[in-house]
């Protein structure tokens, strides 16, 4: 390789280099602000104030899931196993909202400690499967633990 | 060490010829490819246990998505080559592979939008992977109309190479935004080759057909507008008119 064209080459990698550890550290500050969501260990640790509008992920506590039968008003417990946050929300549920989901939920906490949800958004892990083979991990006790199920990962 | 087929490169006389004799080949296997993978991934693949029918986006987002993630390292290495041995070709592919990238990107976030409003409940949210990708479709925007802004060609063809090795860095960012922080994406599926087990080879085969389909598509439109782009740039040289004249 000529000489010219060897420090060529040397700049542009230098310039690189350096535009890669700069936006790393910025990436790496505003780390706490690129989260999507707040977890429940977050928010028991006193991380957000009452009305502040904020995201809260977790998964849906197993048992924990009261519908209104006059209203589509729902109440139930987001968990990381952890800590508990009880949400409140008044409409439509995504397909996917069961007990043991991961979801994320949208709006702010009221002065009780419950969160007021203006919207759930259902998570979905990284697995995917017939509903053949997820009977048959279930019989042995094996099916697999998601990243994504696993709040505050 | 020998450079002459690297020296070869730099001839678009040379390119347009061989690439003549792959399109056939290429466009062929595509076809082959693109036949399977939609047969087997629309109507063979089982349900999934929680998505049902949803899942099967799964076999035309992650394609295009994972091809989109290839365009700024293809237009750095091309962006590199122009700027240290000033070939002329490498530009050309820099210059195309912009708006075919703005392309697949768009289909990317499309794909991955009509499957989140089915599956989150939202077309939209601001985490940290739809975002870094939402980025990337505006640097290759960036790219295309930072070409046409400059006057100078050549320094045109300068800057659109450093910010095509400057947006190699949004890549990165895209692959691990789901590792690095909470986002409403999932993490990467490792697929395994156990039949018992999620993510089995019933998921990923037919995966791998379009995989390879929607790579093909992408060589061969690569390779279509380079070669476009070719004749454009060479109109007054005489194997063009040649050509032209013979057709």
């Amino acid at each position: 390789m000529k000489v010219h064209r060897r420090k060529r080459l040397g700049v542009i990698l230098f310039v690189a280099a350096g535009l890669s550890v700069a936006v790393g550290l910025t990436l790496y500050a505003l780390s706490q602000n690129i989260d999507l969501f707040y977890t429940p260990t977050q928010v028991a640790q006193g991380e957000v104030n009452a009305g502040q509008r904020i995201r809260i992920g977790g998964m849906v506590r197993e048992g924990s899931v009261q519908s209104a039968a006059d209203s589509l008003a729902v109440r139930f417990v987001a968990t990381d196993y952890a800590n508990d946050v009880p949400i409140y929300h008044e409409g439509i549920l995504p397909d996917l909202f069961r007990e043991g989901q991961g979801i994320v939920v949208e709006g702010s906490l009221d002065n009780a400690g419950v969160f007021q949800a203006s919207r759930v958004l259902a998570k979905h892990d990284e697995n995917y499967m017939s509903p053949e083979v997820k009977a048959a991990l279930d019989a042995a006790g094996t099916a697999p633990e998601s990243a994504a199920t696993r709040p505050g990962t | 060490m020998d450079w002459t087929w690297f020296h070869k490169w730099g001839s678009p006389k040379w390119f347009y010829e061989l690439s003549g004799k792959w399109l056939p080949w290429l466009v062929g296997a595509m076809v082959t490819c693109l036949l399977i993978g939609v047969t087997w991934s629309l109507l063979f693949v089982p349900q999934d246990y929680q998505q049902g029918l949803t899942n099967r986006i799964f076999y035309v987002h992650v394609p295009v998505a994972s091809i989109s993630l290839a365009f700024f390292p293809l237009m750095a290495m091309a962006g590199t080559i122009f700027l240290v041995w000033r070939m002329k070709l490498a530009d050309v592919v820099v210059k195309v592979a912009a708006p075919l990238g703005a392309w697949f990107t768009a289909l990317a976030l499309a794909s991955g939008s009509i499957w989140g409003v089915d599956t989150w409940g939202t077309w939209w949210v601001w985490d940290g992977r739809l975002t870094s990708l939402l980025l990337q479709f505006f640097l290759l925007l960036g790219v295309v109309s930072l070409r046409t802004a400059l006057e100078d060609s050549e320094g045109a063809a300068r800057a659109c190479a450093l910010l095509s090795i400057v947006g190699c860095i949004n890549v990165v960012v895209i692959k691990y935004s789901v590792d690095w922080w909470n986002t409403l994406h999932q993490p990467s599926t490792n697929f395994t080759l156990a039949t018992d087990q999620a993510n089995g080879p019933e998921i990923w085969v037919p995966l791998i057909f379009m995989i390879v389909a929607v790579y093909l598509f992408f060589a061969i439109s690569l390779i279509l507008s380079t070669r476009n782009e070719i004749l454009q740039r060479e109109k007054r040289a005489q194997w063009v008119m040649d050509l032209v004249a013979k057709s």
